[in-house]
């Protein structure tokens, strides 16, 4: 157990850098927005006194590294700036974004659950099938649905259920759990094959081994063989990797909430790029750079908890 | 002395020369087995030559100056045979969109740019990827520990994300894609490389080298380089799908390729608000979008499995 603490420890402090890797480009980004600030803040008959004036009321004549500093040292008190948008003008970024987190997190959550029901059962199904047509049948379908950018799947959800079938709303929230299955179906799928591959090489990997030879042997039904205890080791690598599928669905949310104007963090990003608030983007941008970090984390701890041989490592 | 320099120089080169020519021969004549190689060669081909050819095929101009009311948003001329009404719509194979252009021709010139900008990209983010992974994996000791440490940093984030941060910072043009896509995806050429550097640098020949007065670029770039060739190749074809995918999802937020300039991510986009009433619009382009990435991916993972067996199903 003191190992695992140990390991714990160390992979939490080997995230300290990747954290702030994060925050110097989300920092960066405010140097790299072609336009100054200042400028857009003061009317265009602005004297050059009093842009500098303000430049130096808002710390910006200082150098680089010192407004890097300053930028962490607000960040630290949660403080992440105000927006600069005309709807939600001088709102706290932060609140802005607890204000949306939910919605993400709700879709992420069903995305996630989406996409392990499909691409657990189909792995394991594709699996104990191999190199027949039912196999092949599978990898197709995963090879297509990897390749499915996720707004385009979004639109073709959004023709077939929304416009021609009428079973779900189009956009938005206005019908409540019915609203999240399309967006969440189309977050979900695209991962959904990357799990059946998962799933279908572990179980491929974990057939092959000397206890299941000797339980076959045995001669226990293959029903139990696979289930009772070939899945169980099977299903352990899939599972761990959980957290890695954060960073996917990160990146996806974004889209797919633009798709279907769903009012998450991804949406924000969207619409606060479009507004030229980068005061909300970055603080977005960073929200979930975070998720990525604390999905790799835990991804990393559940694996060693599965897995004690990478503990020492 | 120097004679035999020049000629030890000579063939060295060649030697190199014939080690690059050898591994791609070697791809092709392998590959040609594969049927997934096969497939997705025969798309990627047909993609590149649509694309190259887009000024010369007798299509419709994909941004015409005036806008014809008559002409917005008509079915593709095949649509007939589902009940639409298509007096007016000869000659569109994909139909018009909200402004009467030919999507069947602004698809082929969205080509041009989503194969420029992947390529470009994957091309710019593979030299950041070698040079750096090389050098880490060579070199070794703080050189490495630095450099692998960016190199993991990077790796974490999705590229995608980066990207977006990247392109929302530097403002939307065509250049600004091709440079966060870069930024965003050396990482995983870098892994690649050090981990190969790190092998190959033990081994007898780069000993033998180094024995005989070669300097370290030269060893890096004569004989770790060409042994990486294969699996940098690999990498190479899935990053283009990757980079196509990323490139249309900015487009389609808004911060990669602006209009007028055909790329399908906006396209896709434009097409939302006329789903029911002209779902041609972002059905077909999004059909061509999907059937190039799945080209790039197919021949990636046939040659990865024709390359090396046990990287089989291995991908995340």
């Amino acid at each position: 157990m003191a190992d695992l603490i140990s390991y714990v420890i160390r992979k939490i402090l080997l995230a300290i850098p990747v954290i702030l890797l994060a925050t110097f480009i989300v920092f960066l980004m405010l140097y790299l927005t072609p336009g100054d600030p200042i400028v857009n803040i003061l009317p265009p008959h602005a004297s050059a006194d009093d842009i500098a004036k303000l430049r130096e009321k808002y710390g910006f004549d200082e150098p680089f590294i010192v407004q890097y500093g300053k930028f962490l040292a607000r960040l630290v008190q949660g403080d992440l700036g105000q927006s600069v948008s005309r709807q939600t003008l001088n709102l706290a970024v932060g609140d802005l974004i607890l204000q949306r987190l939910p919605k993400t997190l709700e879709l992420m959550a069903i995305g996630l659950g989406i996409s392990y029901s499909i691409g657990i059962p189909l792995g394991v199904y594709s699996a104990l099938k191999q190199n027949t047509w039912k196999d092949r049948s599978v990898m197709v379908f995963t090879l297509v649905a990897y390749a499915m950018p996720s707004f385009w799947l979004g639109i073709l959800l959004m023709l077939l259920f929304a416009v021609y079938l009428g079973w779900l709303p189009i956009e938005g929230t206005v019908g409540g759990f019915n609203s999240i299955i399309l967006p969440a179906m189309t977050l979900g799928l695209g991962n959904a094959a990357l799990t059946t591959r998962m799933m279908r090489s572990s179980m491929l990997e974990v057939q092959r081994q000397d206890y299941i030879t000797q339980l076959r042997s045995r001669g226990l039904p293959e029903r139990e063989v696979i289930f009772k205890h070939a899945l169980k080791n099977a299903i352990l690598p899939v599972i761990t990797v959980i957290g890695l599928d954060i960073g996917w669905f990160v990146a996806g949310a974004v889209v797919v909430e633009t798709v279907f104007s769903w009012p998450g963090l991804g949406l924000l990003v969207t619409n606060s790029i479009n507004n030229y608030d980068f005061p909300t983007v970055q603080g977005c941008i960073l929200v979930l750079a975070m998720f990525v970090v604390f999905g790799n984390l835990m991804a990393d701890i559940l694996y060693a908890f599965a897995d004690p041989r990478v503990r020492l490592g | 002395m120097r004679l035999r320099k020049g000629l030890n120089d000579r063939l060295l080169r060649w030697k190199m020369a014939g080690g690059a020519k050898e591994v791609i021969a070697g791809m092709v004549q392998r590959g040609s087995r594969n049927i997934m190689v096969v497939i997705g060669a025969s798309i990627i081909i047909v993609m590149v030559a649509l694309a190259v050819l887009a000024p010369v095929l007798p299509i419709a101009d994909p941004t015409p100056s005036e806008v014809h009311p008559e002409d917005q948003t008509l079915p593709p001329h095949w649509f007939r045979y589902f009940g639409y009404n298509v007096s007016k719509g000869d000659g569109h194979l994909f139909g018009t969109d909200e402004l009467g252009r030919d999507v069947f021709s602004r698809v082929i010139w969205g080509a041009r740019v989503s194969l420029l900008v992947a390529t470009l990209a994957v091309f710019f983010s593979m030299v950041i990827g070698v040079l750096l992974g090389l050098t880490a994996g060579y070199f070794g000791g703080w050189v490495d520990y630095i450099i692998a440490g960016t190199i993991d940093l990077f790796w974490t984030f999705p590229a995608f994300l980066l990207a977006l941060a990247f392109a929302a910072a530097l403002g939307p043009s065509l250049t600004n894609v091709i440079l966060a896509i870069s930024i965003s995806y050396w990482a995983g050429f870098a892994r690649l490389m050090r981990g190969q550097a790190l092998s190959v640098r033990e081994r007898l020949y780069v000993e033998a080298s180094r024995a005989l007065g070669a300097r370290n670029i030269r060893i890096m770039f004569t004989h770790v380089l060409p042994n990486c060739l294969a699996p940098l190749i690999v990498w190479a074809s899935v990053g283009v799908a990757d980079a196509i995918t990323i490139e249309s999802s900015l487009s389609f937020l808004g911060v990669g390729t602006q209009p007028p300039t055909p790329s399908w991510g906006y396209m896709l986009y434009r097409g939302i608000p006329y789903l029911e009433e002209a779902p041609w619009m972002a059905t077909f382009t999004g059909l061509v979008l999907l059937i190039t990435i799945l080209g790039f991916n197919l021949l990636g993972d046939g040659l990865r499995d024709v390359l090396d067996p046990r990287m089989k199903g291995m991908r995340r």
